[in-house]
């Protein structure tokens, strides 16, 4: 196989994050350093009420009132951002030829709200009162179906799921389906719109979530991330702007519990010298790290000792999770446009919110917005299940 | 327009979310854009806030919104 058909060109970045609803409004956000979350009135009954919600997104607005009405907002969010995203890249679902574009994105859970609701009808009211709508607004693959309807994209189409690594696992598969040819451009990313009493319940009772204490867990956030991907030569020859290039991908699975991670951190480290590898890079190439840093001292001490492993006295590591909160099985497609954003204007943003750094944690934590060239970024994601997944972002 | 009429658009454009604008009496489902899903919600709306019982089947045989409208009127009539 041609050596260089796996180098996949960033073509086109959208967002949709508690910073805001756009690149430039998250963007903008995680370089600030401020925090996003705050409490939230539809969780008045849980132990923990701490959320990071998208601020101003009107969904019957952006999509129209009666596409929003049939949709889960899982999904709301993954059509705006890739919205987005094609206007960045230049490309028209009404010129193109659809059967070449993929579409790979990652959830976790898929369309809770709506599960949510529909059991309550089925409670209070009797089966026969649930809505038709119910499996096709909640099932996680609705997620790239309903982005494949929505822009003609008629190529490989599927949604990934490994918790909170969804959407860097998403990616890295994105990638590899370019790289095999078998289609031109690639909507990649993830979305997750998790916020809802029953979830934030399950998550609270784990000791997973942050009640205000620095380092006793994360805050929970929405939105979703997409990057259209391409075969570099072809966005090339199209003329394409590159922003960035992918250039490796790495995954793993610890194969230990079923939340916590392996204490010896051999997933992570795993995934992050396969990444490398991929690469064709060493250790001292990176130049920024956006951390998984979930805030969880389980995922913090493990993975900081992983970092100091295979770069020792590393580079700049951010946690934007501090801003955004935890997208889930968004994450990592969110972090991965922050890498893109970071090695193209030469900005490591900081990690908010972070005022005692476990003593056990012994890596160079970005504080403030640092400008820095960075030809290199590595991004590691984690999910429950002890799934791992790191991409390696280079500058165009 | 008929009372039935207006309960219909009240429906269909509160809780199913269509434009009002397209709300006519010639409107066909497809022109509503309302598929066989949006059949069997507005059959369980027609239930629970008109107290008619019209099956989502009977309802896609009607060709257009008046012809609805004239179904309601005829099971509201005979109550």
């Amino acid at each position: 196989m041609d050596p260089t058909r796996g180098d996949v060109a960033v073509t086109g970045l959208g967002l949709v994050t508690p910073g805001g609803v756009g690149v430039e409004a998250s963007w903008r956000a995680v370089c600030g350093g401020r925090s996003t979350a705050a409490l939230d009135d539809t969780l008045a009954g849980n132990p923990v009420r701490l959320s990071c919600r998208v601020p101003g997104f009107d969904a019957e607005a952006l999509l129209g009132a009666r596409r929003a009405y049939r949709l889960d907002p899982f999904v709301h969010f993954a059509l705006v951002a890739a919205r987005e995203a094609l206007a960045d890249a230049g490309l028209d679902p009404r010129t193109w030829d659809g059967a070449r574009v993929g579409v790979v994105l990652g959830s976790g859970d898929g369309g809770a709200r709506t599960w949510e609701q529909q059991h309550d009808v089925l409670r209070e009211r009797g089966a026969e009162k649930v809505s038709p709508l119910l499996l096709p607004m909640q099932l996680p693959n609705m997620l790239a179906g309903q982005t494949a309807i929505e822009f003609g994209a008629r190529g490989p189409n599927l949604v990934v799921t490994t918790a909170c690594a969804s959407g860097t696992t998403a990616i890295g598969t994105a990638r590899d389906l370019l790289a095999a040819g078998r289609c031109d451009v690639v909507l990649a990313g993830g979305s997750e719109a998790m916020i809802t009493p029953l979830l934030m319940a399950g998550f609270a009772q784990m000791g997973a979530l942050s009640r205000r204490e620095d380092g006793d867990g994360f805050v929970a956030g929405e939105g979703a991330g997409i990057l259209v991907l391409e075969r570099l030569a072809d966005a090339r020859a199209r003329r394409a702007r590159v922003r960035a290039r992918l250039v490796g991908y790495g995954a793993s699975a610890d194969a230990h519990h079923m939340t916590q991670p392996d204490p010896r951190g051999t997933g992570i480290e795993a995934a992050m010298r396969a990444a490398l590898t991929d690469a064709d890079a060493a250790p001292a190439d990176v130049g920024h790290i956006n951390a998984h840093g979930t805030s969880t001292p389980w995922n913090d001490r493990v993975e900081a000792a992983a970092l100091s492993r295979v770069m020792p006295g590393g580079p700049l590591t951010t946690s934007t999770k501090g801003v955004t909160g935890h997208l889930l099985g968004a994450a990592g497609a969110v972090e991965a446009v922050f890498c893109v954003l970071t090695v193209e204007q030469s900005l490591v943003p900081p990690t908010a919110n972070l005022h005692n750094l476990d003593p056990e944690v012994d890596v160079k934590v970005a504080d403030v917005l640092t400008e820095t060239p960075v030809e290199l970024a590595l991004s590691n994601s984690c999910g429950f299940g002890g799934q791992n997944a790191s991409l390696v972002i280079a500058a165009a | 327009m008929s009372q039935q009429f207006e309960q219909l658009k009240d429906i269909l454009v509160k809780n199913l979310k269509v434009a009002p604008e397209l709300i006519i009496s010639e409107a066909t489902w497809q022109d509503l854009e309302m598929d066989s899903l949006a059949m069997v919600e507005l059959s369980l709306m027609l239930e629970q806030e008109l107290g008619v019982g019209i099956a989502d089947e009977e309802l896609l045989e009607l060709a257009t919104i008046g012809d609805l409208v004239g179904l309601l009127e005829q099971r509201t009539a005979a109550v």
